[in-house]
């Protein structure tokens, strides 16, 4: 999926470039995060509890249902309803939660390593292997994200992990562009030459000027990016390109439940998770961007 | 009435409380265009500004000054209401012409913006929009017209005034984006727009602080003469003491918000009161020619003494040329310069006077094409950066913005160690002795050695950088400007530092500078350059008191005279 | 990413120095010579990776399926077929043939039903191009629309909507479609499934379709008018009496407007790769059920085609965009990239 990177530009604006300077003092505001920041992180954390350890959130077993209590609305017993063989869609999305969410590390997890490695050296670099390795990126760029993660996961064969490799792959371009536009910032910037100046040798410069600086927005873009993972993941498991059922990743849950329209619950909760999840991450994302 | 006996009948504004010092008693005159009385303004609870009020006669100047954070700029965008929306709030009231535009709905005040109350902004390359010619952006200021205009009228009254800011080929300038103007002209096309509709009342902030010197004295020429023309009164917001001495007729001086001293310039600029005033008017350079006469003598000293010796640094008939677009550009023309260790050599310039090129050759950043430049005994010219670097222990060099020149992931203990580190000198302990002994050199506290750059101000991170300059006792160090940006209070602070080092250690420094007023204050020899060329070298007192050439003398003609209260435009000054 | 693009396309050294920013022909030209060259170059390194992908990654789908007894291929069929993708052939030099019929034109046979790819492509495509377009539509509308709210309305109101490219980026399109489908299609009754291609159904296609790539639109739209607002004109503007609208309407809008072009043609890959899904939840056949089907069987002349002509789409509409926006904003310099340049004398006023 295509990320848009640009300035998070909330906050008191007057008509013209003037600020005052009262305003002007930054940083403050990492101390004290807001309310939606805070409840993003506890909506995180909660999932990451969910994938660690699924029993300590719910007794119920996600894969043996009760025939009898097949299609029950959400209450307080089944707080998300019951699917067609009676099985509980709470536990469920749950315990689909560790391969959701492990899935999205492993695919930012690739993002940023190979992304990473291959914008710092094209932008550190420079010259021909800049040009190599941005025609490189662009390939990766053109051709549709999620398109890529079809014909990868097709060859890989249609399991979670391929999908979140997959995921992982197409998201290559996204981080090595950035991190290549960071390290070109960075190394033009006036403390670098200092550096230099004062007798610091290039590696000296790029590991402990280029990269902590430039790492910042590859940081938040990987925060980003982690949500993006999950709707890419959710979405191929959707189409059925993850593991098969009885597994019950979100994606996999909305497809299943959308054969019965009936009972809309089994759509609803987990697409609703998925969408907290997301949300979550994205407001996380953006306020780090905005203290940075 | 000439403007100078209005002065007296001028009631200006009250200090902070009520230590009112002013000999004429307030009372409501007709003639007030502005009043302010107790504006208050915060910003979501922070106040910045408290309690202000003065008054502005019609057709006077009154100048409000102040360093970074004094409230100057937030009174003259209330004045506009142009305060940010939603976070500032002001209280107090704000008469133009009688009516109290605070307690204006939006839409009563509209009308009175561009009419009566015009507004030059500060940095004219970002006020116009990028993307529309100068010329639509014109047609728009002219639709404030008055009266029946047709289209043709309106057109001529834009050309008019192009023309009457100076600006010779209105056509021309119609049909430009902004980006292809220089910033003096867009400059003047501001002002051309604001004085279009004919304003009663000019609101400049800090028209001029981005601008070359020699076109900041026109720039200001041109809004007094204006003033005098068209009888509009001017509101000068500025940072600087000696062009509001020069400009204005009362003056206004701020501090964290509040009133310090205020009264008409004379009084203000030639007897301050009030002590922020009087420490103002002190580090003002050009006020102060010699204020560190006696640090600066020690530097002659050795100079006199050394006069034998091989110089310290020697530039010899060196040119760089760069080739742009398969153009030649001459950055640098056949520049030579000699300092004596120990002394203080200014190289002074406009922008794209080669200031800049000379500095990244003389640290060797750029090879030059020709000529040879010796730093204590040793080439630096053609040499790599790995031989480089035992030239560099000997060579340092401060930034321009310490905005910029400091890694904000790191904390200063680390910045100014970091030479140390990278020459591998001394043990650990020996090190953490040599940063503190380099930050107390520069007066900063230890406790500020565990921050990061973020958490400090401009003064203390530019002591930073000087820190990390001084912590391998080098015998050279190139300052580029190293207070432009800079309040002059700060300023004044980190030119005593840099001259206590110089007369303690014996430093010989290169500093390049526009500010002739401040080369005036500490430096012992001088270039003036011009298009990559030494048009006049010579020492300070040369320099200075008798120069030979003609640039030379306006640039000092642009040093704002503050001795004469304001300064009247002649006939042959004005903008042609 | 609207930065990082005209700064990786506008690129030239030591911009500092140069002169005025008169546009001459020569320049652009050598611009656009580039930008084509490297067009080029990126589709043929598409089909490459896109083929190395496939052919290299474990398992050899190609003989699986051929010797499949489902499939019931006669030995010289499969030998006629083996022959022809040079399957017994080293990969590089079977990479080599393969791009060479496709530089001719060749998009090859479908494993499958065995007629020519670029028939079967043909046959579904428009379907899909006309998806896409409405859905571009769509999008920038409502993404105009958002934005137009957040400068414009009453706090109130545009407060929460500066929430909403945020929320849109966040669902998952199926959800959306599915969340479509249901409210207007089975409870309002407004369009049949079953009439997957009529008027109504692709309207509401396109809306799902459209929403997520309408959130990166409008957020880099609001980004941008936030940024302009901010600049030195606009309150230079307002002090010359401009009302608010007329502020947003003549001064903010082409300003913030014209780099959204870039981002508009970046959503192009969403919006293809977005039509897999979104073609599965309306079934419509398109592009979109062709890869689908052609995953499950391992078509893989069919797949490679897709990709190949969804980067060739990617690639053709960005450089459009990129040699034609130059000509609109005057911004862009591409002689140096500074915007702002500063001649060395004041000139004519001095």
């Amino acid at each position: 999926m295509t990320t848009i990177t640009t300035e998070a530009t909330e906050g008191p604006q007057a008509p013209g470039g003037w600020k005052p300077s009262a305003l002007r003092r930054g940083r403050g505001s990492r101390r004290v995060p807001p309310l939606g920041v805070v409840a993003s992180f506890a909506m995180l954390l909660l999932v990451v509890g969910w994938s660690l350890a699924p029993g300590l959130f719910t007794g119920q077993d996600p894969a043996r249902g009760v025939p009898a209590d097949a299609f029950q609305g959400p209450s307080v017993a089944h707080w998300f309803g019951t699917d067609h063989l009676g099985r509980d869609e709470f536990a469920r999305v749950v315990h689909g939660s560790a391969s959701s969410v492990t899935s999205a590390l492993v695919a930012v997890a690739i993002g940023v390593l190979v992304g990473g490695l291959i914008g710092l050296v094209a932008g550190f670099i420079g010259s021909w292997v800049d040009v190599a390795l941005s025609r490189v990126v662009d390939v990766l760029l053109a051709i549709p994200s999620f398109l890529l993660a079809v014909v990868v996961v097709s060859a890989l064969g249609f399991e979670t992990i391929n999908a979140a490799i997959a995921t992982g792959v197409s998201a290559v371009a996204v981080f090595a562009r950035v991190m290549r536009s960071e390290v070109l910032r960075t190394r033009r910037a006036v403390f670098v030459e200092a550096s230099l100046l004062l007798g610091g040798s290039r590696m000296h410069v790029l590991l402990r000027h280029v990269l902590p600086n430039a790492s910042r927005s590859v940081l938040n873009l990987a925060v980003l990016q982690f949500g993006l993972s999950i709707l890419v993941i959710a979405g191929l498991a959707f189409l059925g390109y993850g593991d098969p059922p009885p597994a019950s990743d979100w994606g996999l849950l909305v497809s299943s439940g959308k054969d019965y329209p009936l009972a809309p619950w089994l759509v609803y909760t987990p697409a609703l998770v998925t969408i907290a999840t997301v949300l979550s991450a994205n407001r996380i994302s953006r306020w780090l961007r905005k203290t940075d | 009435m000439a403007p100078q006996d209005r002065l007296n009948d001028q009631r200006s504004g009250r200090t902070g409380g009520s230590t009112a010092t002013l000999e004429i008693p307030v009372v409501k005159g007709p003639d007030d265009l502005l009043r302010v009385r107790d504006l208050s303004v915060s910003y979501g609870g922070h106040q910045v500004v408290t309690d202000v009020s003065f008054d502005l006669p019609r057709g006077h100047s009154l100048a409000l000054i102040g360093e970074s954070g004094s409230g100057k700029s937030t009174i003259a965008r209330s004045v506009l209401r142009l305060l940010p929306a939603g976070v500032g709030r002001a209280t107090g009231t704000i008469e133009v012409q009688g009516q109290d535009v605070l307690a204006l709905p939006e839409r009563h005040f509209r009308p009175l913006r561009g009419r009566t109350v015009g507004f030059v902004p500060q940095d004219p390359s970002a006020s116009l929009n990028p993307v529309r010619t100068i010329g639509s952006q014109a047609r728009e200021a002219a639709a404030l017209l008055p009266g029946d205009l047709t289209k043709a009228d309106r057109r001529r009254a834009v050309v008019d005034v192009l023309l009457r800011v100076g600006l010779d080929d209105p056509e021309r300038v119609l049909a430009s984006y902004p980006h292809q103007l220089s910033g003096g002209m867009l400059q003047r096309v501001l002002i051309g727009l604001a004085v279009l509709p004919q304003p009663a009342l000019l609101v400049a902030d800090e028209p001029t602080s981005a601008l070359d010197v020699t076109i900041q004295k026109r720039i200001l020429d041109l809004l007094t003469d204006l003033r005098d023309s068209l009888d509009i009164s001017l509101l000068l917001i500025t940072h600087d003491l000696a062009i509001a001495a020069e400009r204005a007729d009362s003056v206004v001086v701020l501090k964290d918000g509040r009133v310090q001293e205020a009264g008409p310039t004379a009084q203000v600029s030639g007897a301050p009161t009030s002590d922020y005033a009087r420490r103002l008017h002190a580090d003002v350079p050009a006020l102060n020619p010699d204020r560190y006469a006696g640090l600066r003598d020690v530097g002659a000293a050795r100079r006199a003494l050394s006069e034998d010796e091989e110089p310290k640094i020697v530039v010899r008939g060196v040119s760089k040329t760069f080739t742009v677009d398969r153009k030649q550009l001459t950055a640098v023309d056949d520049l030579s310069f000699a300092v004596p260790a120990g002394t203080t050599h200014a190289i002074v310039g406009e922008s794209g006077s080669g200031k800049t090129t000379t500095i990244r050759l003389l640290l060797g950043l750029e090879t030059p094409d020709t000529g040879e430049i010796i730093v204590a005994g040793e080439r630096v010219d053609g040499r790599s950066h790995a031989q480089l670097r035992a030239v560099r222990r000997h060579l340092q060099f401060v930034y321009q913005n310490p905005f910029t020149s400091l890694d904000p992931t790191w904390k200063v203990e680390r910045l100014v160690r970091e030479p140390l580190d990278r020459f591998k000198i001394g043990t650990k302990d020996e090190q953490r002795e040599e940063v503190r002994r380099a930050v107390d050199a520069v007066g900063l506290d230890h406790t500020l050695l565990g921050r990061r750059p973020d958490a400090l101000s401009g003064g203390q991170r530019q002591r930073v950088a000087i820190a990390r300059a001084l912590v391998l006792k080098p015998d050279v160090i190139v300052l580029d400007e190293p207070t432009s940006a800079l309040d002059v209070s700060v300023q004044a602070d980190i030119v005593q530092v840099l001259l206590t080092l110089q007369a303690d250690l014996g430093l010989t420094y290169v500093f390049v500078s526009h500010d002739l007023a401040l080369v005036r204050q500490l430096a012992h020899t001088v270039s003036v350059v011009r298009r990559g060329k030494v048009v006049e070298e010579g020492t300070v007192a040369q320099i200075f008191d008798a120069p030979r050439e003609d640039y030379t003398r306006v640039l000092l003609d642009s040093i704002p005279d503050a001795t004469h209260g304001r300064r009247e435009v002649e006939p042959s000054e004005k903008a042609s | 990413m609207a930065q990082t693009r005209s700064s990786t396309t506008v690129r030239k050294p030591d911009a500092r120095l140069t002169r005025g920013a008169r546009r001459t022909s020569s320049p652009y030209l050598v611009y656009a010579l580039q930008r084509v060259a490297q067009a080029v170059a990126v589709v043929l390194l598409a089909y490459c990776f896109t083929f190395l992908v496939i052919s290299v990654l474990p398992g050899d789908p190609v003989t699986n399926t051929l010797r499949n007894p489902e499939n019931n291929f006669t030995e010289e069929e499969i030998a006629r077929i083996v022959a022809y993708y040079g399957l017994d052939q080293p990969v590089h030099v079977q990479l080599w043939e393969s791009l060479s019929r496709f530089l001719t034109g060749d998009l090859g046979v479908s494993l499958r039903s065995n007629l020519p790819v670029s028939r079967l492509i043909g046959e579904i495509i428009g379907s899909t191009l006309v998806l896409a377009v409405s859905a571009l539509v769509v999008a920038v509308v409502l993404a105009f629309g958002i934005a137009y709210g957040t400068r414009n309305l009453p706090a109130p109101l545009a407060r929460p909507l500066r929430a909403f490219p945020s929320l849109f980026l966040s669902v998952p399109n199926f959800v959306i479609g599915l969340l479509l489908i249901n409210i207007f299609a089975f409870q309002l009754g407004l369009f049949q499934v079953i009439d997957s291609e009529g008027p109504a159904a692709t309207f509401f296609a396109a809306v799902a379709l459209g929403i997520p790539v309408s959130a990166q639109i409008a957020e880099v739209l609001i980004a941008n008018l936030d940024h302009e607002a901010r600049q030195e004109y606009a309150g230079f503007a307002t002090s010359r009496g401009l009302s608010r609208s007329r502020l947003f309407w003549r001064h903010l809008l082409k300003p913030s407007s014209l780099p959204v072009v870039t981002v508009v043609a970046l959503t192009v890959g969403e919006l293809l790769g977005g039509a897999l899904i979104t073609e599965t939840i309306f079934g419509r056949t398109g592009v979109g059920s062709l890869v689908q089907r052609s995953v499950t069987t391992q078509d893989l002349p069919v797949l490679q085609a897709v990709v190949v002509l969804a980067a060739i789409t990617f690639v053709v509409v960005n450089l459009v965009v990129d040699l034609v926006y130059p000509l609109l904003d005057p911004r862009v310099d591409l002689r140096g990239a500074t915007k702002r340049v500063r001649p060395v004398t004041e000139g004519a006023s001095a």
